[in-house]
């Protein structure tokens, strides 16, 4: 039984896709944040499987999901505070409360 | 020397500082455009000081290159020389004279600012248009200038007529400029040059000459009013009364004299170029006076005797003196800017602009009566006034040059102008009184005025030294025809007393009374100083006049208002074309995109979540044609 | 023996973030769901802790188990008026299913197409120190901005969650 890069990408892969669905099918702003994360945790799962089989050495992989945490980890903060911030105008953190754009 | 750069810098400055303020802080910033105008006289005076005694040419002269085309560089260029010395101090001075007055005159309107602003950019142009070395730059600024007058003429714009006044101004002076643009068009390709060193002294052929200078003088035609292109300078006395002073009768109508003066060489070469401008001098003096006698507004008096008088600057040219004209120019500049002074004080008196209200004005307003005669008389062309020296040189030039058909209209012309400024005069300071409650002009308003009187009591006398210095003849007139125009002149007064003046006096009026009793009833009624034309000596005169306005309202209006009428028609015609086909494809056009719109609208739904699920499918798309492509 | 354990390890933590993240998908209540998070955020630290990259999983400790998932944890409680309001309703979203099932077979198929099966995993793997040392050379100056994206962030989520009076 050995691992290999396949499964490594194989279960991002799925994650990804799990976080995706959340993603398009939740109405809840805070669920749909969460469903961002997973899936940007995949990628780093990716970025990591990437970076131990192809280019061990250099860690380069490893060094992107530093930076791409970081950028995930800005994102739902401020993601979270916009949410905050609909919710004191709307009184609601459902979606579909926001029509603004409606052309 | 570089300091002359600073002469038309000192104003422009003033301007642009002005321009982009608010307007209580431009109202307040007005003593600046007065200290720039002041300054640049005193930058006048000192260039005139360095280019005495004349007559040498050229004394300074710099020039910046803005733009190559091919290989030749476009430049422009000032150059100090006589010439434009004197211009110099002739617009610094009544530009002086007039922005001080305009200090009382204007006080009292809100937009003070803007017209300080504005009158100090005339000013820089004006200097710009004397300095200039080059066809090109003298162009540039005659546009400028055209605008400035466009703006001051339509100052009160919130009037209608001030408005459409502006707007005939503007659009005449066009035709003419046009004729100015494609002069250039020519001068270039002939001469593949614009300074004048270089156009002058080309070696023109007759037929190229004759084509740049018609050209040219069409132009010089619309800024200085001559006929049949002078319908717009009557109407310009909508305008504040000092901006009238500076630009439609001292400097600006007068830029159109200074084009032919500076382009002469190629009228000479030319020859029949001459003759055309001397008729067209003729005619417009000749008419333009006889138009002036049937006014009542003292402001169209003027502006019909300016055009008259710049009929005589074409005499001048046409008769090939160059310097008469200029000599005429800088005496008028100075003469008219001092009635049009004078009539603003007037009007600020009688609180009208119509002479049949005025009368006793010379008890109330003894500083203005008296600078007034000052110009009144040189207008007329009495010694030792100045006007009497220039004209009186253009006369001794066309009988010099053999030209006695010109010089008996000219003189006819100097007649009539003595006739209409004793009916002005008479009209306004002698006869009896209408109102009581008149009072002078404020100090401001006077000083100028009398700075004016002065130098045109004066000034006549340095007219050979004027001619020494710019290196032509001025001589001191000879006794022959120093006579026949003072008889012509003293001989017009004296016919305006005779109609106007003498009524002042209860014995004068009864004797009109007796000798024309079918009047008595109209004389009663004031209106006889109509019916004074008709039955008295003028009747003949009246129908010429009424028939020159009428030929002035029907043929030269007429043409004007057919060409706008043809145009109107093709406009018509255009928007026809315009509604049925160019609308129908725009309109066509414009509902299909709002269709499409409609369609695509509802994808803005709003709604996050749909957003999303729409740029996931697309990616998921993507993604898919990359694997169908890849594999 | 010495690739035996890591497999056995790595199947372990796959199904469990496989299985957090089904149940994240499928519990009603977003305090679950949370929760859920939480695990495959764990789950995920150690499979980078089996990928030898150990400084990533004590980031994914720290960050997303330690702070993220307390954020969130907030951010639900702050919005939520009622305790029933935690309880979604569960809509079948058939269109998002399908959308999310295709991507996620295209991915499949790239990676069968792109990457045989059976890649060894190479022995040398270097430690968290020498990550540590390229971490402030080579990459100073994004680390650098990093930081700053953070603090930008940082003023962002305060500026917009700030209070009423503004």
């Amino acid at each position: 039984m050995t691992v290999g890069l396949p499964h490594v990408l194989t279960l991002a892969a799925l994650l990804f896709g799990i976080g995706l669905y959340g993603a398009l099918s939740r109405k809840n702003a805070v669920h749909v944040m969460m469903s961002l994360e997973l899936m940007a945790n995949a990628v780093n799962l990716n970025l990591v499987g990437f970076s131990r089989f192809v280019t061990p050495e250099a860690m380069t992989g490893q060094f992107f999901a530093v930076f791409s945490m970081v950028v995930s980890a800005a994102e739902i903060g401020l993601g979270l505070a916009l949410v905050i911030a609909i919710y004191r105008r709307k009184r609601s953190v459902e979606l579909d409360a926001v029509q603004e754009l409606k052309g | 020397m570089d300091w002359v750069t600073l002469i038309p810098l000192l104003p422009a400055l003033a301007f642009v500082v002005l321009a982009p303020l608010s307007r209580a802080a431009r109202a307040k910033l007005v003593p600046l455009a007065v200290a720039a105008v002041l300054g640049s006289l005193g930058l006048s005076i000192a260039a005139f000081l360095a280019v005495w005694p004349g007559g040498h040419g050229e004394v300074w002269q710099a020039s910046v290159t803005i733009a190559h085309i091919g290989d030749r560089a476009i430049t422009l260029g000032l150059a100090l020389e006589p010439m434009s010395a004197i211009m110099l101090t002739v617009v610094t001075v009544v530009g002086a004279c007039v922005q001080v007055y305009s200090l009382g005159y204007m006080h009292r309107e809100d937009r003070i600012g803007w017209y300080y602003a504005v009158l100090s950019l005339f000013t820089a142009a004006m200097l710009a248009l004397v300095l200039s070395d080059n066809f090109l730059g003298l162009f540039m600024a005659w546009e400028v200038m055209g605008l400035c007058s466009y703006l001051l003429i339509g100052f009160w714009h919130e009037q209608e007529a001030p408005r459409l006044a502006s707007i005939k101004a503007f659009l005449t002076t066009k035709v003419g400029d046009l004729g100015f643009m494609l002069a250039l068009a020519v001068v270039y390709a002939e001469a593949g040059a614009f300074d004048f060193a270089t156009v002058l002294h080309h070696d023109w052929t007759a037929g190229t000459a004759t084509l740049v200078a018609l050209l040219m003088l069409f132009a010089a035609m619309g800024k200085s009013a001559q006929f049949p292109l002078h319908v717009w300078l009557p109407d310009a006395m909508a305008g504040p009364t000092p901006a009238s002073a500076l630009i439609h009768a001292a400097t600006m109508v007068a830029a159109g004299v200074f084009l032919v003066v500076r382009a002469f060489p190629i009228f000479e070469a030319s020859g029949i170029a001459l003759t055309i401008t001397l008729w067209v001098g003729l005619i417009t003096a000749l008419l333009a006076g006889l138009l002036a006698m049937v006014q009542h507004d003292i402001k169209k008096v003027l502006a019909y005797s300016t055009i008259s008088q710049l009929g005589f600057m074409f005499i001048a040219l046409g008769a090939g003196s160059s310097t008469a004209a200029l000599y005429h120019l800088v005496t008028h500049a100075y003469f008219k800017s001092l009635l049009f002074l004078g009539a603003g004080v007037i009007i600020h008196a009688a609180h009208t602009q119509d002479m049949r209200q005025m009368g006793g004005l010379a008890k109330k307003l003894p500083v203005t009566s008296l600078a007034f005669a000052s110009g009144s008389l040189a207008l007329a062309g009495i010694v030792p006034f100045s006007g009497f020296w220039s004209k009186d040189e253009i006369l001794a030039v066309l009988l010099h040059e053999h030209q006695y058909v010109a010089f008996a209209i000219a003189l006819l012309a100097a007649f009539v102008t003595a006739f209409y400024v004793a009916r002005l005069w008479f009209r306004v300071f002698t006869a009896p009184t209408q109102q009581e409650d008149l009072h002078e002009g404020h100090r401001s308003m006077l000083v100028p005025m009398v700075v004016l009187a002065v130098i045109t009591a004066v000034i006549g006398f340095f007219g050979p030294t004027l001619g020494d210095f710019l290196g032509h003849e001025i001589p001191w007139p000879a006794l022959g025809t120093a006579a026949i125009s003072t008889v012509a002149a003293l001989g017009g007064i004296t016919l305006g007393w005779y109609v106007y003046g003498r009524r002042t006096s209860v014995v004068n009026t009864q004797a009109l009374k007796q000798r024309f009793p079918h009047a008595y009833g109209v004389l009663a009624n004031k209106y006889y100083f109509d019916l004074t034309y008709g039955y008295f000596v003028v009747g003949g005169y009246t129908t010429l006049a009424r028939a020159l306005a009428t030929f002035d309202a029907r043929v030269v209006d007429g043409v004007v208002n057919g060409v706008a009428a043809a145009w109107r028609s093709l406009s018509a015609a255009g928007w026809t074309f315009d509604g049925r086909i160019v609308d129908g494809a725009v309109n066509g056009a414009a509902s299909a995109v709002r269709a499409a719109g409609d369609k695509v609208r509802t994808l803005q739904t709003g709604s996050v979540r749909s957003y999303q699920t729409l740029i996931a499918g697309a990616v998921v798309l993507l993604v898919v044609w990359i694997l169908v492509k890849g594999a | 023996m010495s690739t035996t354990l890591p497999a056995v390890a790595f199947y372990l933590l796959a199904f469990a973030a496989l299985y957090g993240a089904i149940s994240m998908m499928s519990t009603r209540n977003v305090v679950h769901a949370t929760v859920w998070l939480l695990e495959v955020m764990l789950a995920t630290a150690g499979l980078y802790l089996v990928l030898d990259a150990e400084f990533l999983a004590l980031v994914q400790v720290l960050v997303y188990a330690g702070a993220v998932a307390v954020l969130t944890l907030f951010t639900v409680m702050l919005t939520l008026r009622r305790r029933e309001d935690a309880v979604r309703p569960f809509p079948t979203a058939w269109g998002s299913l399908a959308i999310a099932a295709l991507f996620t077979g295209a991915m499949l198929l790239a990676i069968r197409g792109f990457c045989p099966v059976g890649v060894e995993m190479p022995a040398i793997a270097p430690g968290i120190e020498e990550f540590g040392r390229e971490l402030f050379t080579t990459w100073m100056v994004p680390f650098e901005v990093a930081s700053l994206v953070l603090l930008v962030a940082l003023v962002g989520a305060v500026w917009w969650t700030g209070g009423d009076d503004r």
